[in-house]
């Protein structure tokens, strides 16, 4: 449990790591854009499954905060990409 | 416009508050495990283990707020305001918003590390416990989301 834990956080880490380089370079476009939002969907679910510890309990319960991340990431990218 | 007011604020400051958050999400998630695995014979270590992981999770809570301090200091500074164009209100709007939920979550948190230090949680009741950790979680998951939205997409 304490070295999924660590393992978890170091994940998370690595992940905001490559989301400030692509800000920092001055890489992100349409595409990366995409990456982003994805690798930030899994940097939430990991949060909720592993550091709110909702991996363990009932679908049901564990879907409502999955759905909002789902939901208000999906809003940004129709906010993104719909101008384009 | 997005662009180039997006340019006045600091990538490097939201990455740093990014990492502080996930970092005392974690020392939060290593409160919890403490005290989850307390038993009857270990009320006082447990306690006490947990109020280091907790003092650990407040100091990164109270770096975040000073460096959200910082940038809101320097942006107000430069004559920005809610008005000045709809970047800024919105991101004077949902920073400000999340910077009360973290002030609130502090006060959460130093709460619940009081009740540590004179080892009151027991086996049988530490729900407040793990209810003010989930609200430092949420915290910290809306920042996950806040970072790319406001320093990173162009």
């Amino acid at each position: 449990m304490e070295k999924t834990v660590k393992t978890i956080w170091i994940i998370l880490v690595i992940l905001t790591i490559f989301a400030y380089l692509l800000g920092y370079l001055k890489l992100i476009n349409s595409s990366l854009v995409a990456i982003l939002l994805i690798t930030t969907f899994i940097k939430g679910e990991l949060v909720i499954d592993h550091f709110m510890g909702l991996k363990a309990v009932k679908l049901k319960y564990r879907l409502i905060p999955i759905i909002w991340l789902g939901t208000v990431i999906s809003l940004i990218a129709v906010a993104y990409y719909l101008p384009l | 416009m997005f662009n180039e007011s997006q340019l006045l604020l600091s990538q490097t400051s939201g990455f740093v508050n990014t990492l502080i958050l996930i970092t005392s999400s974690y020392f939060v998630v290593k409160a919890v495990h403490a005290i989850s695995e307390m038993t009857y014979k270990s009320i006082k270590e447990s306690n006490h283990k947990a109020s280091k992981w907790l003092l650990y999770a407040i100091i990164c809570g109270i770096a975040f707020l000073v460096i959200k301090f910082s940038e809101f200091y320097y942006i107000f500074g430069e004559g920005i305001t809610l008005s000045t164009n709809k970047f800024f209100m919105f991101y004077l709007m949902l920073t400000m918003f999340h910077f009360m939920h973290v002030v609130l979550g502090s006060v959460i948190l130093f709460n619940i590390y009081k009740k540590t230090k004179i080892a009151g949680y027991t086996p049988d009741d530490y729900r407040g416990f793990e209810t003010g950790a989930s609200y430092w979680h949420m915290v910290d998951l809306l920042w996950i989301v806040l970072f790319p939205l406001v320093y990173i997409i162009r």
